[in-house]
């Protein structure tokens, strides 16, 4: 088994059955429908237009592609859908490096060569993004071939293998067609997927998030800066923006509907379950820059009488974010706040424990007006992991985490 | 209320994508702008005020381009031209760039160095402080606050539309020559060739399409928000070229007219100032050129590293790690350093190199155009956003005129020696 890349095979002089050369190498295709990573076809320019010959045809790739048919049995190259040109597709485009987690740009193609049964295969190794295939593809015909080859094995590789690699396809049809799909883009934590789709140019970001399920789309929404969170927003159509804006933390999405346009916030307001709508539409309500405005209303709340099997319980059936669990609240039937007892206490104390023997000693929380430098300070005084934050009656309304506060700081810097 | 509402919604769209035009516009009056135009006026007197309107259409219609390519495919110029084109194409044009800009860094420091020797700074203090103090800016990433400092500071050049009122000139002369060109035997004279490319070099430069397609991009500007964008672009280009045009006239009725037509240093083009300030002419210029040179120096190699890496695909931005980014800031520090070395180099004619480094310019500027053209004609990048008609025939006739007059002096170089 030996490599070699793209820029190596194109242009390369094709013979066919006879030995007689017909023409040259100009795109190398892949058919991801029935293999993903096997080459399927070359295009040949020959004098007598564009003509495909699939690579069970070729016998040999050696200094030159030996085809075992006859130039009349090769078809026109017509349309070709379903074909991935790795020339035209792939060459110079920007790909995502999933292993990497960022946007690069792809200098060249590296295959591995094999012969079976007297047929050439070559299967996709990676994508070459440093110096080796730039350098490759810049002295190509300027310096003797056995010399250039020489050359680049000097050159240190940088190689993303062929798994890593996730293609941007903006034509929706077209990303249907050549299986292109982003499930292991979706496995990356939310920040790191948002890191890449700032990177992208708009229509790609949208072709990219286009492909995301709710959940995670939600996920990296949050992440993301507001402009590009607001123009990604403003390209969805609103029956889909109402489903990821349903995702995501209330008071996240509160803070991107109230960048909106109001005709545009009502649409996806109108698309939302009745739950989620009422939650987002009270934040709205509240002034960005105040304790309201960046709580969030996702939280455990649990009668004063509740012990600790009651909250373990409640957690098991909690549907919002782990860092939610990480204080359960008491309140009495009026909704007025009447505790706080941190998840650390809750696993350590024997199970049937009454919660409001566990609870946090002062109980810090602030009203819903403070403003951002008050509870700022209260995180630092205190060292908290979550504030209530309570109305003029001391019901308890919602709650700052600490990555509302850090991300209020870090917007100051 | 209503209408006082959109007309609020209106306003603050046009603040939203405002900028990059404006910016733009501001570092193209640059250390090479300033002497090109000060050196045409004293020279040639009125001869080349006929290229303004020329040159001011055209500027509009090139930066139009780029801001449109920026707005509607949301990448760079050098990112494209990679797409489009290839690694091979892309990397003799960033060589190019490289070399074209460096030329724009040496002018930069030329200027400052200019502007403080009318302090009585020498050189050898002014420049390694200020390169230093330009790399701080932008590695410290303090580029975004000090921006704003330097563009309150570029209303310096209306001192020059204000000089070039008092100074008295023949408005009646002035206002001819800027539609009327010379006789064709001015073109047969080298020196006055080369002035025309200086002017439109420095006017319409290389760096400025690939900064403003880049700034566009950065600023987030869509296809929606164009408009406002285009307007920003346009009001730029008008500002620049009639700070040019007064400039030139300033410099006409100043020094043309007492027969002193060869600017060798600073203290020169700033007896244009004279009219207006008097002897504290040198004060008013030196600062304006200080900042104008200090605004360009901390744009100009920095634009050159992002324009570079993005076409190569090598990682960029002020936002990366020196470890993360290498040849970034490798080629960002080069840049600086080299530039403010070349400076100082004892005996250097710093007006002689700054003007030679406009006209490179000017012959690297068709290039550009090229590719530009072609990109911004495809349909599939650009859908509804290619170029019209007009905006062809405009930009295709620069490109054709610039490349004549380039070959006409490159011809009557060559001649010349031989001859």
């Amino acid at each position: 088994m030996s490599t070699i890349a793209l820029s190596e095979l194109l242009g390369l002089l094709v013979y066919d059955l006879t030995g007689t050369a017909k023409g040259r190498v100009r795109e190398v295709a892949l058919a991801p429908q029935e293999d993903r990573t096997k080459i399927a076809l070359f295009v040949v320019k020959t004098s007598s237009g564009n003509r495909l010959l699939p690579l069970t045809a070729i016998s040999n790739i050696d200094g030159g592609v030996r085809a075992t048919t006859p130039a009349s049995d090769w078809a026109l190259a017509d349309g070709a859908e379903g074909l991935l040109f790795l020339s035209r597709d792939l060459l110079d485009q920007q790909v995502i490096d999933v292993h990497g987690r960022k946007v690069v740009r792809v200098n060249d193609v590296d295959f591995h060569q094999d012969t079976t049964l007297g047929r050439a295969q070559l299967k996709i190794g990676g994508v070459d993004v440093g110096a080796r295939g730039a350098v490759r593809r810049l002295l190509k015909g300027v310096i003797p071939a056995a010399a250039l080859r020489a050359l680049v094995q000097r050159v240190p590789p940088r190689e993303i293998p062929w798994d890593f690699v996730d293609l941007i396809e903006t034509d929706a049809a077209r990303r249907v067609k050549l299986k292109i799909s982003h499930d292991r883009l979706a496995k990356l934590h939310p920040a790191d997927i948002a890191d890449i789709i700032e990177d992208l140019a708009p229509n790609e970001r949208e072709a990219v998030f286009q492909t995301l399920d709710e959940g995670v789309a939600a996920g990296a929404l949050e992440e993301l800066e507001p402009r590009v969170q607001k123009a990604l927003v403003e390209s969805l159509d609103s029956d889909r923006a109402a489903d990821i804006v349903e995702e995501m933390e209330p008071d996240a999405a509160a803070d991107l509907l109230a960048d909106l346009p109001e005709e545009r916030t009502a649409e996806i307001l109108v698309q939302m379950q009745p739950e989620e709508r009422q939650e987002v539409t009270e934040l709205l309500e509240f002034k960005e820059n105040s304790a309201a405005g960046r709580m969030t209303t996702e939280y455990i709340a649990l009668p004063v009488t509740a012990t600790t099997n009651d909250a373990i319980e409640m957690m098991r059936t909690f549907e919002g974010r782990m860092e939610s669990m990480s204080t359960i609240f008491l309140v009495d039937s009026q909704g007025t706040l009447g505790g706080a007892v941190p998840l650390a206490k809750i696993v350590l104390a024997p199970l049937g424990t009454p919660l409001l023997g566990l609870t946090q000693e002062p109980l810090i929380y602030c009203q819903e007006n403070a403003k951002e430098k008050e509870f700022a300070e209260l995180f630092d005084k205190y060292n908290l992991l979550t504030l209530p934050v309570i109305d003029q009656k001391n019901h308890l309304m919602g709650v700052i985490t600490p990555d509302d506060v850090i991300n209020m700081l870090r917007s100051k810097l | 209320m209503k209408f006082l509402r959109r007309w609020k919604i209106q306003i603050l769209l046009f603040f939203a994508v405002v900028g990059p035009g404006i910016i733009t516009a501001n570092v193209d009056n640059d250390a090479g702008g300033i002497f090109v135009y000060s050196a045409a006026g004293a020279q040639f007197g009125h001869m080349l005020l006929w290229t303004m309107i020329p040159i001011t259409i055209a500027l509009i219609v090139v930066q139009e381009m780029c801001a449109r390519m920026g707005a509607a495919t949301g990448k760079g110029l050098s990112d494209l031209i990679r797409e489009e084109f290839g690694l091979r194409i892309t990397f003799l044009m960033m060589l190019g760039i490289l070399i074209t800009n460096f030329g724009n860094v040496i002018a930069e420091f030329a200027g400052i160095a200019g502007s403080m020797e009318l302090f009585g700074v020498s050189k050898y203090y002014s420049v390694p402080i200020c390169a230093v103090i330009v790399w701080l800016i932008i590695v410290k990433g303090q580029y975004k606050s000090v921006e704003k400092v330097f563009l309150a500071a570029s209303f310096f050049y209306i001192t020059y539309i204000v000089a070039g009122v008092i100074a008295k000139p023949a408005w009646i002369e002035a206002l001819t020559a800027t539609i009327k060109p010379p006789q064709l035997a001015a073109f047969k004279q080298d020196s006055y060739l080369y002035m025309v490319i200086g002017v439109v070099g420095t006017t319409i430069a290389p760096w400025m399409q690939f900064y403003l397609q880049s700034s566009i991009v950065e600023k987030g500007v869509t296809r929606r928000q164009y408009k406002a964008s285009k307007l920003d672009v346009v009001v730029g280009c008008i500002f620049t070229d009639v700070v040019a045009w007064f400039i030139i006239v300033a410099c006409a009725a100043t020094l043309y007219v007492h027969g002193h037509s060869e600017i060798r240093d600073a203290a020169d083009a700033a007896q244009a100032l004279r009219p207006l300030a008097g002897d504290y002419a040198y004060i008013l210029f030196s600062l304006g050129l200080f900042n104008a040179s200090l605004f360009a120096a901390s744009i100009l190699p920095l634009s050159t590293a992002y324009t570079v890496c993005e076409g190569l695909g090598l990682e960029s931005g002020v936002g990366k790690k020196f470890s993360e980014a290498p040849t970034f800031y490798w080629l960002y520090t080069i840049l600086i350093a080299a530039g403010g070395i070349v400076i100082l180099l004892p005996g250097l004619p710093l007006v002689k190199i700054t003007v030679f480094s406009q006209v490179v310019n000017g012959a690297v500027l068709p290039f550009v155009l090229i590719f530009m053209l072609l990109l911004v004609n495809k349909k599939e990048l650009m859908g509804e956003f290619v170029n019209t008609m007009l905006f062809n025939v405009i930009a295709w006739a620069t490109t054709v005129i610039m490349i004549g007059l380039t070959a006409l002096l490159v011809w009557g170089q060559l001649v010349g020696k031989t001859g």
